[in-house]
C-alpha cells in the first residue's frame, strides 16, 4: 500500500508543480472575474447615448409619445444615470420617405460628424393599426438595443391602440401582467425551500464539470502513461510496482489534481459571489449595478452533494483507467487521437443521456441508463436533482458502477501489464485480445 | 556447494519471426559477480527482463531466490538496472531517487538519507536539487544506478551497466560493483566488453544467437578453451608483422589489434620459431609473452569473429 502512496503522492507533487497548473488554476478566477466583472464595465463604459430621430408620417402626436418614451429610459438606477436614447421628433407627414431617405445619409457617422446619427425610427398611422414601428440603423445587430427599443415601444404602441379601441389602458394594462409561475419542489413527500430549476441547474453544472475534468485530467493519465513509455522509465516501474499498483497510484494521483482544481475554482467562484460589490466598487464599476449577477451558485442539498461525489470519483476512475489503458496501446499522442475515440464516444452519449431523460426522469430508459457504468455518473446525479431516486435504485446504481469499474480496471491492468512495454509498434485490436486473455 | 540465487531451465522466448532466447539454462550462486556475455542481439537483456518477471518465458522456468512468483514480489530484495536507460526529466534528482527507493518499499525518510549519502559517495551532491533533464547523460546513469542500488539488495541485476561511461565514471561504478560482491552479494551483469569482464566477473556465460556457448567459471573456460597463446606488442613494422601471422603453419589464430595482438600457436610449436620470423622480418617487439587465453579471442572463437567485430565497432561509436 505505501507503494501505491508513493505512485500517488509523486503524480500529485508533480503535476502541482508545474507551470501549467499552476497557470491554469489561477487562470480560473481570473477567468470567473472577466465574466462577472466585464459586462458590468463594458455597460458603466459605453459612450453617450443613440441619436436617434422619430420621423412620424402622421399628425405628431404618436411620435411625440414615443420620443418621450425612449428620452426617459436610463442607463443604470442612480439619479444621475446618463439617457440610453436622445431622440429628436420630426413631423413629416407625407413627406416621411422623401425625409427618411435624406437622414440615411446622416446615419452611423458618429466618429467623424456632429450630424451624425444613430438610427431612424419611423411610425405611421398604419403602423398603429398594424402594431408596426421601423427601425433604420447600424446598430440593428446589437441586440440590447433592439430589445431596449422593443421594450420600451411595446406599452407606448399598447397605450395607443387600447385608447383608439375604447379602453382604459390603465386598466387594461393592469390586467395584462404575466403569469408569475412560482415553483417549489416536494422531495419524497415533504416540501423543500429550493425551486426546481436551480438545482436542475446545478446537476447539470456536475454533469459539465465531469465531462471537462475527463478531457483535462482523464487525458492526462493517458499522456502521462505514454510519457513514462517514451522515457523508457517504465522497466525499473514494473520490475518495482504491480501493473495495478502502478494504474491505481496514477489515476488517484491525477484525480487529486483535479480535485484540487475544482476546489480552488469553486472557492474563487464563492468567494467572488460573496465579495462581487466590493469587487464592482474597487475596479470602479459600482454604479452598474443593475448589469445583473453573471453567475449564481445555488445552495447544494447534501444528498446531491454526497450522490455527485461518488459518483463523480466512480466516473473519474472509470475513465481514467481506460484513459491509462489506452496510452499504454499507444507510442505518441498522434497515435492516441484514434484510439481513444471509444472512450470519447461513452463521455459524449454520457452527456446526451443527461438531456434525454429530461421529460421522464424516472422512466424506462433513465432506469435503463443508470446501470449502464460508463452513463451513470452523468445520469444518476442529473436525475436525483430533478426527482429523487429511490435509495434500493441508488445503491444498485452505484453496485453496477463499480462492477463496471473493476472490470474495466481489469482489463485495463492487462492491456497496460503489456502494452507499457511495447515500444515504437502499435497494437492491432488482435492483440489487445491477445493480451486481455494471456497477460 | 553454494546456494543458487537465479535458476534459468530451459528457457525459450520468441518474439514475431525470430527466437530470442533458446532452451537457455544458467545458474548464479550466491555471492560473487556473474558475468552474462553475448554480442548485440545475442539474447542478453530478454535473458535479464525474463528473470526479473518483465517478459515470461514461452518455455522453461526462471527461479529467482528461491521462488518462481516474479521479481516483483522480491523487489526489496534485487536492484535492477535496465538497458533501457529512463528517469523522469522533470522530477528533481532527490525526489527521483527516494520514489524508485519508495517504489522498491523503502520508508521516506531513510530513503532520503540514503540518497545524500551515495549522491555524496558518487560526487553528485551539487545536483541534489537540480532536474534531472539537466544532467549529462552519464550523471543520469549514476542515478539510475543508485536507484539500483539504495534498498541494499541481495542480488544485483545490472544491463550493460558501464556502456556509455567516461573511463574514470565507469572506474567508480566497477569499484562500487566489485565492493557489493565482496559484501556476499550476488551481482549478475551483461556486457559485451570482454576487459570488464574478465577483470571482474568470478563466473561466466557466453550467450550467441540465444544459445549458450560457454558456462563456467573464469578459469575452467582458459583451461577447456586450450591451447598456447603468446601476447604481442609491437613498436615498428607491425604490418610485417601482420604478414607473419598469417602463416598457419606457426599460429592456428589471431586476434590482430594493429599494435597488439594475442595469438593461438600451430600444434607442436613453442612459440621460438614465431619469435625468431618476427625478428627476421624486422618487427620490432616490446612484448612477447606466453599467456593463457584471453576472454576476448575465447569470445571470437566461440561466438565467431563476425560477432565479436560487431560488438567492438558498436563499443566504439
Amino acid at each position: 500500500m505505501s507503494k501505491v502512496f508513493a505512485v500517488i503522492r509523486r503524480e500529485f507533487i508533480e503535476r502541482v508543480r508545474t507551470k501549467a497548473f499552476i497557470i491554469g488554476t489561477l487562470l480560473g478566477p481570473v477567468f470567473f472575474i472577466g465574466m462577472a466583472v466585464l459586462p458590468a464595465l463594458l455597460l458603466s463604459r459605453e459612450t453617450a447615448g443613440r441619436k436617434v430621430v422619430v420621423i412620424d408620417a402622421g399628425s405628431g402626436e404618436f411620435g411625440a409619445k414615443i420620443q418621450q418614451a425612449l428620452a426617459a429610459a436610463k442607463k443604470g438606477s442612480g439619479a444621475d444615470a446618463e439617457a440610453k436614447f436622445l431622440p429628436t421628433l420630426l413631423v413629416a407627414g407625407a413627406r416621411a420617405e422623401e425625409v427618411r431617405d435624406s437622414l440615411v445619409r446622416f446615419t452611423g457617422l458618429s466618429k467623424r460628424s456632429d450630424e451624425s446619427i444613430d438610427g431612424i425610427l419611423l411610425v405611421s398611422e398604419g403602423g398603429i393599426t398594424k402594431g408596426e414601428v421601423t427601425y433604420l440603423g447600424v446598430n440593428v445587430g446589437s441586440p440590447r438595443d433592439m430589445e431596449d427599443l422593443r421594450r420600451l415601444l411595446t406599452p407606448v404602441m399598447m397605450t395607443e391602440r387600447l385608447q383608439r379601441a375604447g379602453v382604459d389602458p390603465v386598466v387594461a394594462l393592469k390586467a395584462a401582467v404575466p403569469l408569475a409561475l412560482e415553483t417549489r419542489k416536494v422531495s419524497e413527500g415533504k416540501l423543500t425551500a429550493e425551486s426546481g430549476g436551480a438545482t436542475f441547474a446545478l446537476a447539470y453544472a456536475m454533469g459539465f464539470i465531469l465531462y471537462i475534468s475527463l478531457l483535462l485530467y482523464g487525458t492526462q493519465v493517458m499522456s502521462s502513461v505514454i510519457e513514462e513509455k517514451s522515457n523508457r522509465i517504465m522497466e525499473i516501474l514494473v520490475s518495482s510496482l504491480t501493473p495495478f499498483q502502478l494504474l491505481l497510484g496514477k489515476v488517484v494521483g491525477v484525480g487529486m489534481v483535479s480535485l484540487l482544481q475544482i476546489g480552488v475554482w469553486t472557492m474563487a467562484a464563492k468567494l467572488l459571489r460573496d465579495f462581487q460589490p466590493q469587487i464592482m466598487k474597487a475596479i470602479g464599476a459600482g454604479g452598474a449595478a443593475g448589469g445583473g449577477v453573471p453567475f449564481m451558485l445555488p445552495s447544494m442539498p447534501t444528498d446531491l452533494l454526497i450522490i455527485f461525489l461518488t459518483f463523480f470519483t466512480l466516473g473519474f476512475l472509470l475513465y481514467s483507467a481506460a484513459y491509462a489503458a489506452i496510452g499504454s496501446m499507444c507510442n505518441t499522442i498522434q497515435e492516441t487521437q484514434q484510439a481513444q475515440m471509444p472512450v470519447m464516444l461513452f463521455i459524449i452519449m454520457g452527456l446526451m443521456s443527461m438531456f434525454a431523460l429530461l421529460n421522464e426522469p424516472n422512466g424506462n430508459l433513465a432506469r435503463i441508463l443508470s446501470l449502464v457504468p460508463p452513463l451513470a455518473p452523468f445520469v444518476v446525479p442529473v436525475r436525483h436533482s430533478i426527482a429523487p431516486i429511490p435509495i434500493g435504485e441508488l445503491l444498485l446504481s452505484v453496485a453496477t458502477t463499480i462492477a463496471g469499474l473493476l472490470l474495466i480496471v481489469w482489463v485495463a491492468a492487462r492491456i497496460y501489464r503489456v502494452g507499457i512495454l511495447m515500444y515504437g509498434k502499435k497494437a492491432s485490436f488482435r492483440d489487445i485480445v491477445r493480451w486481455i486473455r494471456t497477460a | 556447494m553454494a546456494e543458487t540465487v537465479v535458476a534459468v531451465d530451459g528457457v525459450t522466448k520468441r518474439f514475431a519471426g525470430h527466437t530470442a532466447v533458446k532452451n537457455l539454462s544458467l545458474r548464479v550462486d550466491r555471492g560473487g559477480i556473474f558475468g552474462l556475455l553475448g554480442p548485440n542481439g545475442a539474447g542478453k537483456s530478454t535473458t535479464i527482463r525474463m528473470i526479473m518477471n518483465i517478459f515470461l518465458p514461452d518455455e522453461g522456468k526462471v527461479t529467482v531466490l528461491g521462488s518462481t512468483a516474479g521479481s516483483r514480489q522480491l523487489a526489496s530484495r534485487i536492484g535492477y538496472l535496465p538497458e533501457e536507460r529512463g528517469l523522469y526529466p522533470k522530477m528533481r534528482v532527490i525526489d527521483q531517487i527516494v520514489f524508485l527507493a519508495e517504489a522498491k518499499g523503502i520508508a521516506r525518510s531513510v530513503a532520503r538519507k540514503k540518497a545524500d549519502d551515495w549522491l555524496a559517495r558518487l560526487e553528485l551532491t551539487d545536483w541534489t536539487t537540480k532536474k534531472v533533464q539537466d544532467l549529462s547523460k552519464g550523471m543520469q546513469q549514476k542515478i539510475q544506478f543508485i536507484g539500483a542500488l539504495l534498498h541494499e539488495p541481495e542480488l544485483v541485476i545490472l544491463d550493460e551497466p558501464f556502456s556509455g561511461l567516461d573511463p574514470v565514471n565507469s572506474k567508480t561504478m566497477r569499484e562500487v560493483v566489485v565492493e557489493i560482491a565482496r559484501q556476499g552479494r550476488t551481482v549478475l551483469f551483461s556486457t559485451h566488453i570482454m576487459e570488464h569482464a574478465e577483470k571482474m566477473c568470478d563466473h561466466i556465460v557466453i550467450i550467441a544467437h540465444g544459445e549458450k556457448r560457454v558456462d563456467g567459471t573464469l578459469g575452467q573456460i582458459k583451461r577447456d578453451f586450450g591451447g598456447q597463446h603468446v601476447a604481442l606488442a609491437f613498436t615498428r613494422n607491425a604490418e610485417r608483422a601482420s604478414r607473419v601471422l598469417q602463416d598457419r603453419t606457426l599460429v592456428s589464430k589471431v586476434s590482430d589489434f594493429g599494435a597488439t595482438a594475442e595469438v593461438e600457436l600451430a600444434a607442436g610449436e613453442s612459440g621460438d620459431r614465431l619469435l625468431e620470423t618476427l625478428v627476421r622480418e624486422g618487427v620490432g617487439l616490446s612484448r612477447f609473452q606466453i599467456v593463457e587465453a584471453s576472454l576476448q579471442s575465447i569470445f571470437e572463437a566461440k561466438v565467431g569473429a563476425e560477432g565479436a567485430r560487431a560488438t567492438a565497432v558498436r563499443e566504439e561509436s
